[in-house]
């Protein structure tokens, strides 16, 4: 062992011992290994047995029964999937006269996201968050899983030919057959229509709206000739009038007319800013009112006499009635000003669904000249075709017995007609009654049979929301239930010689053969038929170039005694659709019943808007005392809804409003949340009216427990007459603080708006805020990071609060890209809930009629994170391109971070909302549709929806938005592997692909090149960094809030 | 332990007491049978430690959704009861501590308690921090020990992490202070005992013998943990309070903080040994140890520490309005105004109005005002951490983020068994050991006993030395 080179490992060795030498030479010695030297009574082996034998006998005992997962990979691969690389599918979201153009991103063979289709030019890539949340009610465990006839509720399965037989019978056996619809936007199922009503010449297709339009249409029809809607633009006006339709949010097409809207509110540069000014004229806070420069406030039965009051105004009458608020009258006499100002470049629309009013509009259009300007029938809207007198005409049919078979397709009229009840009891009279509703809705439950049709995201079909804008829909995944295409299902009935039945998708066949002879005729950029279908199945639109079409304006007489007479009552109540339930046809999806209402902040139900009063001194409190919450009983011409109320600055005195779409009685996660409104909806000349007078509320008569309101304080910066005062005073200093304090609210550097005329000023003002800020930020210990975010990549968003209008696509659309959890209301109403992604909405300006900004926060990637310094784990830290990340596995849920975040974007995993532990005694609490006996998100059937690439969070960590890190990730890559630096359309946000106005733009900070690069240079000093003096350095720069009031519309 | 002693000292031990006699009088309640309001007590706080069990199970089983926290108020009932136990464990060490080293003999009469009690509150106070995760399982990532979870390592830069060595260090130290005094202790009650009894307490008493060798060692000892620990009772609260004052948040973010809580600490440190004291002093009739010089020695220390905490929330308020940045001026505005206005009240008045009746002779010396203070003092403090953590959260930066927090049964649950762990551990200690240092007191009897101080003394004992401590071993038996 002893080397010559004087290396030795021990004494002994270097001593050259005897013993050491000896032992060194037997380097494999088995002495000493059975050794037993009386002491011990086993020896090495037997431990080792024993060992072994225990470890065995505990494994055995244990018997830790791990379920078997079993991935199956391909057995032949699809050309078109690669594991783990999402494919796009263009196609339309549809549900009734709502429509996007959307791509559909699937991964492995499922539909995960809805995203915007560029290629459209009715939508431009903007999305609602109605189609944001449509790929999760393709996963609905309510959904009717196979045909069958109706027994109490109960589909008891059939099979389809059997059902055929059974139906075509029924059909054959004479009678007058109906079908009641939605509004059809698709060529192909009306002409299959047309195919089954050819085929039973008894049948008719009644149509109505679940929110009515009728009126629109039909003084269309009168002035124009056409039973349409003309195409608005609202990007071409200088002035927009409103008198109550919500057109940012839910009217006719709100994705098309708010990009067009926001066209001309985004600001660039403070020198030479010019923006459109918007006048609202309503009765509540609706999400377009909330937008404008100016809302007129009115009661709701007065729109008429507002519409005819701006009519005289304009054309020197009078006559017809008068508005009760001189204020407002006073207001819309300059109003009227103003249009008269900019002939040609207005715009006015209403929301009314009084036809005498809507002719009014149109001839007040007329008159302002925006004929052919601003309003034109070059690419008439079709998504509007309802008409509910037609409904009240078939509830008298069938109770007459003169209807023998009913078939319901879509609508669901058992419920979103104010007359339900009476529908009811006569679609009973009717022999056969049959629904293709996909859920077993309040309509559906009275059916005899149920042919349940294909969801949107399984269909093939087509859509024609716009003359000449035709979009394509194709399943993007196999049906999930023995569902059936609806318009197979009718052209099975019809026996149709067209339906190819020996084929695998017969309705395919069908709809193809219509586009490549219809169409294929139209058109002249392809030559062959095939090339053609290909090529509009892959870009989902097909545009033929608009016809010009003369607007030709009918001699209508105008009488100012057929508008809406006002009610003369105390107190008035308007019901209004919201953004994400609409009227009650969305409801029974948990991701758009969790979005809270951009304008009240409530979520899970419709909650009664009251005014807000200031006693002049220090308190703000509501109308009648009543507060948040409160529970109260409502009286409308005689009938009583039990609502809670929920407090709304900018709801006019004398006014309350409620939502439609609550209290859902049958098919899924609406059911049991919000109230029931439609049946005290008034009916005027068969037209359902979205107001009512004679309404009497009662004092406080309880509260809800669980009032689930995700924003508790409101305003920043409302002023009003004080009363010790006898000046406008700031209210909210007043209420909240004393002299001394003022400021404390109003000047916090979170929101900054101005006038569009002060914007040179206010950029003077906003330059030195930026350096003072910055002269704070300098004083520090610590060494300045900027050159380290200075080289390569830095991620950075701008947001254009301008842009923005608050409809929560962006929202929904971060909960369906990052997994985000539904929490339920009672946890909402705890504050747990889980959104990355949420928007403020802030009042401000005059106490009564405060104007609105929106202000979507997520976390602000700030390069100095004061979250990520006091983990003590390191489970949050910064990336090299400027992004704060999350290591989930990592983080021990001490929740320090979350408190240390001044903008309180962090969410923690309060329980076992994704259902990750794997004991299920936890999910007691977890939110779970009613009557289920598993949480919500434990649905194997509900998993579907989640996105692969975005780890499912487990109890007891935080989490907060990423950027899309995902998305950055998958950018990369593809930038790579072409060999070329990352480029802006790499990486989309979700939020930024959702949005419809363009207001979020994600990128990299350091590419002059990059759009958000140069909208942050363009804006300054107008862009801000929301909290910038407190040296945390934000990656989200915001834009300051520019309104164009007309100042002197109240003086 | 001999310095030479100024004739103006208090007496601080009465009873003409011999050494036998205080033998006798601080060992019995060991060697009895357990009396009824002890059994009945001790029943008590074992159904508050089941409690405690019950609600941890409960939170750890469920999650910390059972808990009222939300998105914008992160820590609540947790927090605030972490730092308050941290604080009430403050006064043992500087009993023990600082007071030995500005030579207070009063000290002796209170210190063994006072360091049981650091003891148990420290164990309760760090409970919160523990069960305030969202993975307690996975609490072992905050320890800085070589592991294979690859590159990720604790963060240094933490208040939280300072606190896990801050608290483990000061609980190690206190214990072990604690300790080394209680040997000789519990010698004296071994050589009394048979049979299991003394072969535990010799267990325990490491076989303490009283030769001249352990008595040198045992004060070397003694002496070299009470510099160890005299830093500790500073560091301690100030590296709590760190975990707010290094945060951005209005409220949180100010230097005041580590004077201010090692003031609150000590405040409310002495609050509670009062509170406990007056009790036991009683129940185990140890009025002759305890005494109202000891009473008044304390409450004069929390009349300057109420004080100080008093400045400093004044300074608080000067310094949010001389500021001028509004966040600051709100933050503070709403702790006052806000819709927690009781809690800053209640904190106001208990912590700083009512100490200034220690001013009076007669209510400093008397048990009732001074228990009766001590409790006001102890939800003064509570309030001040409750003010401090939710009221702070609940209204910050973003108002769109505004919210309110009310606790749960669980949360309460805790709070009230951590109460229940602090008196069963304390009951279970004045069973097996010396609440009054036996030795200690035995060191101290012929400079303040008042056979040799008092108005009884013999004039000859007026300087007296103390004997030399091999001598004391004799005496005993």
């Amino acid at each position: 062992m002893h080397h010559d080179n004087g290396i030795w490992v021990s004494t002994e060795d270097l001593m050259r011992d005897e013993s050491f030498l000896q032992a060194a030479e037997k380097e494999f010695s088995v002495e000493n290994l059975d050794q037993t030297d009386g002491k011990w009574e086993t020896n090495r082996r037997d431990f080792l047995k024993l060992l072994g034998f225990g470890l065995g006998a505990a494994t055995v005992a244990a018997s830790c029964e791990i379920p078997v997962k079993k991935a199956i990979p391909y057995v032949s691969k699809p050309d078109e999937i690669v594991p783990g690389v999402a494919n796009y599918f263009a196609s339309s979201f549809v549900n009734g006269g709502d429509y996007c153009a959307v791509l559909v991103k699937t991964r492995e063979g499922r539909p995960i996201k809805i995203e915007g289709n560029t290629l459209s030019s009715v939508t431009k890539g903007g999305t609602s968050a109605r189609a944001q949340a449509s790929v999760l009610s393709l996963y609905d465990t309510r959904r009717i899983q196979h045909p069958g006839a109706v027994k109490e509720g109960n589909v008891n399965k059939m099979e389809w030919n059997a059902l055929d037989r059974e139906v075509k019978s029924k059909l054959s056996a004479g009678g007058n057959i109906r079908l009641i619809t939605q509004t059809i936007i698709s060529p192909t199922a009306k002409k299959a229509l047309a195919e089954f009503t050819t085929k039973y010449p008894t049948a008719r297709v009644v149509t109505y709206d679940p929110v009515s339009s009728a009126a629109l249409l039909a003084a269309n029809e009168q002035s124009f000739g056409a039973r349409v809607i003309p195409n608005f633009k609202f990007g071409e006006a200088d002035v927009i009038v409103s008198f109550g339709a919500d057109f940012l949010g839910t009217w006719i097409s709100p994705v098309e007319y708010a990009r067009e809207y926001a066209k001309n509110r985004k600001i660039r540069g403070a020198k030479g800013a010019k923006m459109s000014r918007h006048y609202q004229v309503e009765s509540h806070m609706s999400l377009t009112g909330s937008n404008a420069d100016n809302r007129i406030l009115i009661k709701p039965s007065e729109t008429g006499a507002a519409i005819v009051a701006l009519y005289n105004e304009l054309t020197g009458n009078s006559g017809g009635p008068k508005l009760s608020n001189e204020k407002s009258a006073a207001a819309i006499k300059k109003m009227a000003q103003d249009l008269a100002n900019h002939k040609g470049k207005s715009l006015v629309v209403s929301g009314s669904n009084n036809v005498m009013e809507q002719l009014y509009v149109n001839e007040i259009n007329r008159m302002l000249g925006n004929l052919n300007t601003t309003i034109d029938f070059n690419a008439v809207s079709y998504q509007r075709q309802g008409d509910e007198r037609e409904m009240m005409r078939l509830i008298d049919e069938m109770n007459a017995g003169q209807v023998s078979v009913a078939i319901v397709w879509g609508a669901n009229p058992a419920w979103d007609l104010p007359n339900a009840a009476k529908f009811k009891e006569a679609f009973a009279k009717v022999g056969t009654r049959i629904s293709f509703n996909g859920i077993i809705d309040e309509t559906t439950a009275e059916c005899t049979h149920s042919a349940p049709a294909h969801h949107i995201l399984e269909s093939w079909g087509d859509a024609e929301p716009k003359a000449g804008h035709l979009s394509l829909i194709q399943p993007t995944i196999a049906p999930l239930f023995k569902t059936r295409q609806a318009e197979h299902t009718l052209l099975e009935w019809a026996d149709s010689p067209n339906l190819n039945r020996q084929d695998e998708q017969p309705y395919y066949q069908y709809l193809k053969s219509h586009w490549t002879s219809d169409l294929f005729s139209r058109q002249t950029k392809y030559s062959t038929a095939a090339a053609f279908w290909d090529m509009s199945l892959h870009d989902g639109v097909l545009e033929f170039p608009a016809t010009e079409v003369g607007a030709v304006m009918n001699e209508v007489s105008l009488n100012p005694d057929a508008v809406t007479k006002p009610s003369g009552s105390e107190l008035e109540i308007s019901f209004y659709e919201t953004v994400n339930i609409g009227g009650g046809q969305y409801a029974h999806n948990p991701w758009l019943q969790e979005m809270p209402d951009p304008v009240t902040r409530t979520v899970w139900g419709n909650y009664l808007s009251i005014p807000v009063e200031w006693d002049g001194v220090n308190e703000i409190n509501g109308w009648k005392g009543l507060n948040d919450g409160d529970n109260v009983e409502v009286e409308i011409n005689g009938q009583k809804l039990a609502c809670t109320v929920v407090r709304t600055f900018g709801q006019p005195a004398g006014t309350v409003a409620i939502a439609l779409g609550g209290g859902r009685e049958s098919g899924g996660c609406g059911v049991g949340y919000g109230v029931y409104v439609n049946p005290v909806l008034p009916v005027e000349g068969g037209l359902i009216q979205y107001f009512a007078g004679n309404v009497k509320v009662s004092d406080k008569v309880g509260a809800d427990k669980h009032f689930p309101s995700v924003q508790f304080h409101h305003t920043m910066g409302v002023q009003a007459m004080g009363k010790d005062e006898g000046k406008v005073i700031n209210v909210d200093e007043k209420t909240l603080g004393w002299k001394g304090f003022q400021g404390a609210l109003t000047d916090r550097s979170i929101i900054f708006h101005t006038h569009v005329n002060e914007l040179p000023k206010f950029a003077e003002k906003m330059e030195a805020f930026h350096e003072e800020a910055e002269h704070l930020n300098v004083q520090t210990l610590y060494p300045d990071r900027t050159d380290f975010f200075g080289t390569g990549v830095k991620w950075g968003m701008y947001v254009d609060m301008n842009a923005c209008v608050g409809c929560g696509a962006c929202q929904v659309a971060c909960v369906s890209e990052n997994n985000v959890p539904v929490v339920g209301k009672k946890e909402v109403h705890r504050h747990h809930e889980m959104t990355w992604l949420r928007i403020d909405r802030y009042f401000y300006g005059d106490f009564e009629n405060p104007k609105v900004v929106y202000q979507p926060m997520m976390c602000q990637h700030c390069d100095n994170a004061p979250c990520e310094n006091v983990c003590p784990v390191n489970a949050t830290n910064h990336s090299m391109e400027g992004i704060n990340q999350m290591a989930y596995n990592r983080c021990i849920g001490t929740r320090y971070c979350a408190n240390n975040c001044p903008y309180k974007v962090r969410r923690f995993n309060w329980l076992d909302y994704t259902t990750a532990d794997v004991w299920p005694a936890n999910e007691e609490k977890v939110f779970r549709l009613e009557g289920d006996d598993k949480p919500f998100l434990a649905d194997n059937l509900v998993r579907m929806v989640l996105n692969p690439d975005v780890t499912v969070r487990t109890r007891g960590v935080i989490e907060k938005c990423t950027f899309c890190i995902q998305r950055i990730q998958e950018g990369k890559l593809t930038a790579k592997r072409e060999g070329r630096a990352i480029m802006d359309n790499d990486v989309r946000t979700a939020c930024q692909t959702a949005c419809p106005t363009g207001a979020i733009v994600f990128g990299n900070l350091n590419n002059p090149d990059s759009e958000v690069s140069k909208l942050t240079k363009a804006n300054a000093p107008i862009a801000y960094k929301v909290l910038e003096e407190i040296n945390v350095r934000p990656g989200v720069s915001y834009s300051a809030k520019v309104n164009n009031s007309n100042e002197e519309l109240y003086s | 332990m001999s310095q030479p002693v100024a004739p103006v000292r208090h007496v601080l031990i009465e009873g003409n007491k011999s050494y036998h006699q205080i033998t006798e009088d601080l060992c019995s309640p060991t060697e009895k049978a357990p009396s009824r309001e002890w059994i009945v007590v001790f029943a008590l706080a074992t159904a508050f430690v089941g409690l405690y069990v019950f609600a941890i199970v409960w939170t750890v089983w469920k999650g910390i959704g059972t808990w009222n926290l939300n998105r914008t108020i992160n820590w609540g009932w947790d927090i605030t009861n972490f730092v308050w136990w941290i604080g009430i464990g403050h006064a043992g060490t500087l009993i023990s501590a600082i007071l030995l080293l500005f030579r207070q003999r009063w000290r002796t009469g209170v210190n063994r308690a006072a360091e049981a009690m650091t003891i148990f509150a420290v164990i309760c106070a760090g409970q919160f921090p523990i069960f305030h995760m969202g993975r307690v399982w996975m609490a072992m990532f905050t320890i800085p020990f070589p592991n294979t979870r690859g590159p990720l390592w604790t963060n240094f830069n933490s208040p939280l992490l300072w606190d896990i060595f801050a608290i483990s260090t000061y609980f190690s130290v206190s214990v072990l202070f604690w300790y080394t005094g209680l040997v000789p202790d519990l010698a004296t009650i071994r050589d009394r005992a048979s049979g299991f009894r003394r072969k535990m307490y010799d267990l325990f008493s490491f076989g303490w013998t009283g030769s001249a060798k352990h008595w040198q060692r045992h004060e070397s000892l003694s002496l070299v943990l009470a510099g160890l620990s005299t830093p500790l009772v500073l560091s301690v609260h100030t590296i709590v309070s760190f975990d707010f004052a290094t945060s951005v948040i209005p409220g949180w973010h100010t230097t005041i903080f580590p004077p201010y809580f090692v003031a609150g600490a000590v405040f409310s440190g002495f609050a509670m040994v009062q509170t406990l004291m007056v009790i036991t002093r009683k129940v185990l009739n140890l009025k002759e140890y305890i005494t109202i010089n000891h009473i008044e020695s304390m409450n004069k220390v929390i009349v300057l520490t109420g004080t100080i905490v008093g400045v400093a929330y004044l300074t608080e308020l000067f310094v949010a309005w001389y500021s001028g940045y509004i966040y600051e001026q709100f933050a503070f505005y709403n702790r006052v105004f806000g819709p927690y206005w009781w809690s800053y009240f209640g904190m106001m008045f208990c912590n700083v109005v009512s100490p200034q009746l220690f001013w009076s002779r007669s209510i400093r010396r008397s048990v009732w005002w001074t228990f009766f203070m001590s409790i006001l003092i102890n939800i003064g403090m509570w309030f001040e951490r409750f003010v401090i953590i939710p009221t702070t959260l609940a209204r910050d930066f973003l108002p769109s983020s505004w919210s309110l927090y009310s606790p749960t049964w669980v949360e309460i649950s805790m709070f009230l068994g951590t109460i229940g762990v602090f008196f069963f551990c304390y009951l279970v200690f004045t069973r097996v050991a010396p609440v009054v240092a036996v030795a200690e007191v035995k060191a101290i009897l012929k400079v303040a006993g008042d056979q040799y101080i008092g108005p009884k003394a013999k004039k000859a004992h007026g300087h007296a030395h103390s004997e030399p401590a091999t001598k004391k071993a004799e005496e005993e038996g």
